[in-house]
């Protein structure tokens, strides 16, 4: 387990989470509490409610019941802008301004901390440089985004969204569209995030990369959370079977023995 | 997992080694303690250009007449130097006129860059939203309540485009949600509101329909320091918030959540945005009438000023100020008899519109 040096309070913590559309609970009754410099990913079927719960900690799905505090506070208190120096969210498939350069996303990234008054401040300006840094793209600041490998825009975006400065980053599947190499560089960063005394929760379907790359593994189902615990010891056969309805075989990885799930062929090829 | 652990990590405290230029390109940087701010250099460039113009514009929109005044006698009557009355004409008549043709410009190319950003299509307008029809029928229902039938007060414009904006949110379920409904309900709602203007107008005498015909089509004349000074404080008002508004709307060019993880509230920015366009809108139809395509072609010549990545309210606003100017002073010496402002920018904007429908834009490659 990654320790975490820089805080002692909790860096998420979630309590009797409940959210949904009318007549549709979608979340129901989730507890998470997560130390600052903790990666989570929470994995789960299509339509478990994993989103949901990451966009109900990101203030931007009302839950019906239930809290998300940051470092402590309530963040359906804080107004938008207020929650938006706390919580930084990278959706699953963003859409960008048209045009606009690697650089100008990440500045992007500061406009929570801008104004009439202050446009670009010198904090900004390192922070965005910082970023770039973080995540291998100082190449590419003047690059247009839309000219760009998608494993080079995934690795933009987390510089935006690194830019924020917030103690909680949430990332909705932020390797789903990645070939393996750069899903594992986007992994990599998101320890590095995590090193520098930042939460993370990611949304994650990628059980093997999830239970290697997290220190806290929620699995949900229905909406609710149906196992939680260290990666290693929570993944097994019983569990990809309550969540996909999959016979499985669980695997050791010769390195450093994270699971990795080997579903069983149910019709021979 | 302690094998997991970076080697490296962005530690805050560690030496900066960032070499990236990260600043805004085109941009000043100008700090002072714990304030900052950014000049865009291209837009200030473009407003330098555009000024200048305006000035000339102005000049010849004053000088302009078709009967006829010299540049001398011009310049003259604007310094009070010369006879009293061409000093007369050109401070009474002609400056008052173009003032307010300026100003009526500057809100339509305001409301014209707020609707567009709103929408996120070039080529929306604020009368998308029923602010022409709303703003006609007010002025024509009052023309025609009148005893002298005449054209009454600019204000009504505002006020009718208000209530007919307000008709278009309620009816597509408010404004802070997709503009794009509430584009479409609009042009149902303005067509509604134009027929009963019509109506009212088919059961006038000639006389008042003579009127209110000039004023249907978009004209700045007789347009006096009566209409110049409540416009000016009315626009003293509500430009600094749309200046306040544009830096928030570049937001909009994200998707919702990412934008809204950055701090903006949408539903306020939206409905505050479209209030303005409205009023903004509303202001120069009353005083002007529904001058045709100023309010869609600033914005985009202003955006072709400014470059893609801003959202241009200072540079929609002097385009369409110089807009007006000139095709004011155009219809006052390009025709026999005084062409309406209306008329000129209707010649003018069709050709227009049908570049940008088959120009794409280089930045987005959509029309």
């Amino acid at each position: 387990m990654t320790d975490a040096p820089h805080r002692t309070a909790p860096g998420l913590e979630v309590n009797a989470l409940h959210a949904g559309y009318p007549g549709r609970p979608v979340v129901r009754n989730v507890d998470l509490t997560v130390p600052a410099g903790q990666v989570v990913a929470i994995v789960g079927p299509n339509g478990c409610g994993k989103s949901t719960l990451l966009r109900s900690v990101a203030r931007l799905h009302r839950p019906e019941s239930g809290t998300v505090r940051v470092g402590g506070e309530d963040i359906w208190a804080l107004s938008r802008r207020r929650a938006a120096h706390r919580v930084a969210l990278l959706p699953q498939s963003p859409r960008a301004p048209e045009a606009v350069t690697v650089a100008g996303l990440v500045r992007y990234g500061r406009h929570p901390q801008q104004g009439l008054l202050r446009q670009w401040s010198k904090e900004d300006e390192n922070a965005v440089r910082d970023a770039l840094d973080a995540t291998g793209t100082t190449e590419l600041a003047g690059e247009r985004l839309d000219r760009l490998s998608g494993g080079q825009r995934q690795r933009c975006w987390l510089a935006m969204v690194l830019a924020q400065h917030t103690p909680v980053i949430l990332l909705d599947e932020p390797t789903s569209a990645l070939d393996l190499g750069h899903a594992v560089e986007v992994l990599e960063l998101v320890r590095e995030v995590a090193a520098a005394g930042r939460t993370v929760v990611m949304v994650q379907h990628d059980l093997a990369a999830a239970a290697r790359y997290a220190d806290l593994l929620v699995a949900m189902k229905d909406g609710e959370v149906v196992a939680r615990g260290e990666p290693s010891g929570t993944v097994d056969e019983a569990l990809v079977k309550e969540l996909y309805g999959l016979e499985a075989d669980i695997l050791s990885a010769p390195g450093d023995a994270s699971p990795v799930v080997v579903p069983r062929i149910r019709r021979p090829v | 997992m302690s094998d997991l652990k970076p080697t490296k990590g962005p530690v805050p405290s560690a030496p900066r080694v960032g070499t990236a230029d990260v600043t805004p390109p085109d941009s000043t940087v100008l700090r002072a303690g714990t304030l900052s701010w950014l000049l865009p250099s291209r837009s200030a460039l473009a407003a330098a250009l555009l000024l200048p113009a305006v000035a000339v514009l102005i000049a010849l929109a004053v000088m302009a007449s078709s009967t006829g005044m010299s540049l001398s006698e011009t310049v003259s009557g604007l310094l009070g130097t010369g006879d009293p009355g061409t000093v007369m004409i050109v401070r009474d008549f002609r400056l008052p006129r173009v003032f307010a043709g300026l100003m009526v410009g500057a809100a339509l190319g305001i409301a014209g860059c707020l609707t567009q950003t709103l929408a996120g299509n070039r080529l929306a307008t604020p009368d998308l939203v029923g602010v022409n029809d709303g703003a006609t029928a007010a002025v024509v229902a009052a023309a025609a309540g009148s005893t002298t039938g005449m054209v009454g007060d600019w204000w009504l414009g505002p006020i009718g485009a208000v209530v007919a904006a307000a008709i278009v949110v309620l009816c597509a379920g408010g404004a802070g949600g997709a503009g794009y409904r509430v584009l479409v309900t609009g042009i149902g709602v303005s067509t509604f509101i134009g027929a009963v203007g019509d109506l009212i107008m088919s059961r006038e005498n000639d006389n008042t329909a003579g009127g209110v015909f000039l004023w249907a089509v978009g004209s700045l004349n007789g347009r006096d320091w009566s209409v110049g000074t409540p416009l000016a404080l009315v626009l003293l008002f509500l430009v600094p918030l749309a200046l306040a508004v544009g830096h928030r709307l570049q937001l909009l060019r994200f998707d919702d959540d990412v934008a809204a993880s950055l701090g903006v509230d949408l539903r306020r920015l939206r409905a505050g945005a479209l209030a303005l366009a409205v009023a903004l809108a509303g202001t120069a139809v009353g005083v002007g009438g529904p001058i045709a395509f100023v309010a869609l072609a600033a914005p985009i010549l202003a955006q072709r000023l400014a470059g893609p990545t801003r959202v241009p309210i200072t540079g929609s606003a002097l385009t369409g100020a110089a807009l007006i100017a000139a095709a004011d002073a155009l219809g006052r010496v390009a025709a026999p008899v005084e062409l309406p402002v209306g008329v000129v920018t209707s010649v003018l904007g069709g050709p227009f519109l049908l570049w940008v429908l088959f120009r794409p834009d280089r930045a987005t490659g959509k029309a």
